[in-house]
């Protein structure tokens, strides 16, 4: 027996020896900050500079792509051995997202720091939980058709001003070979995008209140112009303007297309021009608002705040790490984000350099013609995965519109 | 097992006032301790606390979850993608352990002749099996897209090509097509070993006895091969069961749900939508139907084997 209870404290020790090496990391040392990140190609940038203006202090940085960082970021807040630093996604409706997090109490109240007060009262919306802010929201990213300027140019067409002009457009292009836009939605999350660029000006011009309409259940998807913009995507791809088979492209692909001139262009968010320019150092691109109705005066494009950063509340090192936040938020840290990821600044006087291809959406910005991605202020995640996988099904003829927008509607009124 | 215990208990006294013949003794039983408490400590334990919050609404980060009984089980009934998940693991684990083993074993028996090639054949039928599914899953990807491989050489022919991932028609079927692709060859290595176990002069005696190919096979090479049988039908149908590389690969358990099985749906149940408890007892009705139909499947192919050696 008691060399039995050797054995047992034996193998007890050896577990708990491997479950302590994730959290000891970092301890100890006030010089040391961990920070967990998705941003991955331009947090390094920002990175850099934070320890050129500390010196003495030591980043331990981590980043991952945002399924595999949701799944690991969850597992250490639940296990306390989350990093002081981390990225956080702005509203509701995602398992990374600034109320999911905030809520059982694992992110630290920034309201008292500088930029808090200052951003603008779209994003404080989904910075917010129960009105503290919890997230550095250092960018802004906005949905419109990117044009591949030297496709459009030698196909002799010019991009359209107006929704008749753009069924014209799609018919005339496909004519030519060269169908208007990629779209690429084997990536089931692809799905959203072009919807939300219609949704943006068919729901939201006419009502600017209708997300606080559905949270008080005086709206339902099935009952509102969502169902005018899911027709006129249906409409979209039947006046051929997608390339064949979009089911069976993905994201990747897609670029590929709209990149080499193969087709004029995407209906994505800005963030795309960057990898566009990657795959065509050469090509320029140049974003507009997608044309949802006849009257361009009533354009309103999708734009919103990007992933920020929120600090653990039970961080290793707190001062560090607000030092860090604050860093991001300042002129020089937002610039450097900005610049390197192709986003808008959230503050003004950033001095950021905007890619001139993005003019269009910057006076939109500007001209507050601009409305948040639709999913960040649904209750739940299940909201925006019904429509994604729902959207798939649309375009394999396995439901129909009303049918999507109906399970949407269910899942919604489920609640958080 | 019992009975057999009750024998052996029976003839113990027999067997001890004889002196020990039988081969080696049984090491002691608590040789398996150390290995035991392992396989307890990193398996049962974790697996079994694990099984727990699948009678939770825990959504894997606030601490403050609730106990609800059988719920997560009785929403599975009601929710589409639930069953349609299952039905659609069923198919494909049927569809390859049927078609991976017929081509392994036919590839098994073309490779045990004595063709000049045969061992240049072995290593190439062989070669996709070690490379990582993944891998191979986005190889395919491409191969299968609208301007793919697969559909410009179609175009070569003549042949219009088809959106394979896109449809939902076709792209459960690529699944497979692409499982059987990169594991044929391991399930025709086990036959093969299978097949140079049978010694030569049985089929000599049988040929001189007059008897053909075909009543060969089945009379000598069927019996005879049971053992790597049971053991292909049942790694091949675990692994049916179990699939989520390939698909979440080539997929994503799309176009719409069309080809999600439980092992995706478990994986986007509990890391994008946040529903753990769900999710785990999504789980465990995997670990039960592994369960059931390995234990199932050896019991049969273990008589066969029994009955026929």
């Amino acid at each position: 027996m008691k060399r039995f209870l050797a054995a047992f404290a034996a193998a007890t020790l050896l577990t708990a020896c491997s479950s302590g090496t994730g959290s000891s990391s970092g301890s100890g040392d006030d010089q040391t900050l961990t920070i967990a990140s998705v941003d991955q190609g331009s947090i390094e940038k920002v990175v850099d500079a934070f320890k050129a203006a500390n010196p003495g202090v030591t980043v331990n940085l981590s980043t991952s792509g945002a399924d595999q960082y949701q799944q690991q970021i969850r597992t250490q807040l639940s296990s306390g051995t989350a990093p002081d630093v981390m990225t956080v996604w702005p509203g509701n409706g995602n398992p990374g997202a600034t109320y999911v997090i905030a809520k059982p109490g694992y992110l630290r109240d920034l309201s008292d720091q500088p930029w808090a007060a200052q951003l603008p009262d779209a994003f404080k919306q989904v910075a917010q939980y129960d009105g503290k802010t919890y997230n550095a929201l250092f960018g802004l990213n906005g949905i419109g058709a990117v044009y591949n300027d030297e496709a459009l140019t030698k196909s002799g067409l010019t991009a359209p001003g107006t929704w008749t002009d753009l069924l014209a457009f799609c018919k005339a292009a496909a004519g030519k070979g060269t169908p208007a836009f990629a779209l690429g939605i084997q990536d089931n999350w692809v799905t959203q995008i072009a919807l939300y660029a219609l949704v943006a000006t068919t729901v939201y011009s006419a009502d600017k209140d209708f997300d606080t309409k559905m949270a008080a259940g005086q709206a339902t998807f099935a009952g509102s112009p969502w169902t005018v913009a899911m027709a006129k995507y249906e409409e979209m791809s039947g006046a051929g303007c997608f390339q064949k088979d979009p089911l069976g492209t993905s994201y990747e692909a897609s670029q590929t297309l709209a990149a080499t001139g193969k087709t004029l262009g995407i209906i994505q968010g800005n963030w795309i021009i960057g990898l566009l320019k990657g795959k065509n150092p050469a090509g320029t691109f140049s974003m507009k608002a997608l044309p949802a109705t006849d009257d361009a005066a009533q354009f309103i494009m999708p734009a919103a705040a990007g992933a920020g950063y929120g600090v653990n509340a039970k961080a290793k090192n707190p001062d560090l790490a607000l030092k860090f936040v604050n860093f991001v938020m300042s002129p020089e840290g937002m610039k450097t984000f900005n610049e390197a990821q192709g986003s808008l600044p959230t503050l003004s006087g950033a001095g950021t350099t905007v890619d001139p291809g993005l003019a269009e959406l910057t006076s939109f910005v500007e001209g507050n013609k601009t409305v948040p991605f639709m999913d960040q202020l649904w209750p739940n995640a299940k909201v925006q995965q019904t429509m994604l996988s729902g959207l798939q099904e649309v375009f394999s003829n396995q439901a129909t519109a009303a049918d999507v927008l109906a399970d949407m509607d269910t899942d919604y009124k489920a609640g958080a | 097992m019992t009975l057999d215990l009750q024998k052996r208990s029976s003839e113990r006294p027999v067997a001890a006032a004889r002196p020990r013949r039988r081969g080696p003794a049984a090491p002691p039983w608590w040789f398996t301790v150390p290995a035991l408490l392992l396989f307890a400590f990193v398996v049962l334990v974790p697996s079994a606390r694990g099984v727990y919050y699948a009678f939770t609404d825990w959504d894997g980060l606030d601490p403050a979850f609730a106990v609800i009984g059988l719920d997560n089980f009785t929403a599975m009934a009601d929710d589409p993608d639930a069953l349609g998940a299952i039905w659609h693991t069923l198919l494909i684990a049927v569809a390859i352990t049927v078609i991976q083993n017929g081509i392994g074993l036919l590839l098994a028996l073309g490779v045990n002749t004595t063709i000049k090639s045969r061992n240049v054949l072995r290593v190439l039928l062989f070669a996709p099996a070690v490379v990582t599914p993944i891998v191979t899953a986005y190889l395919w990807r491409n191969l299968l897209g609208p301007d793919g491989a697969v559909n410009s050489l179609l175009g070569v022919f003549g042949i219009e090509g088809k959106n394979w991932l896109g449809d939902p028609g076709l792209a459960l079927w690529m699944i497979v097509l692409v499982v059987v692709w990169q594991f044929a060859g391991y399930s025709m290595v086990i036959f093969l070993a299978g097949l140079q176990s049978i010694p030569r002069e049985i089929y000599e005696a049988a040929a001189i006895d007059g008897s053909g190919p075909v009543r060969r096979f089945f009379s000598i090479v069927r019996p005879l091969l049971a053992p790597a049988i049971t053991i292909n039908l049942m790694l091949s149908i675990i692994g049916g069961i179990k699939l989520f590389d390939q698909v979440y690969a080539l997929t994503g358990g799309g176009p719409g749900h069309a080809t999600d099985t439980i092992s995706t749906l478990i994986y986007k149940d509990a890391f994008t939508l946040g529903e753990f408890g769900y999710s785990i007892a999504l789980a465990v009705v995997l670990t039960a139907i592994v369960a059931v139909v390995s234990a199932g499947q050896y019991a049969v192919l273990n008589r066969n084997e029994k009955a026929a050696s």
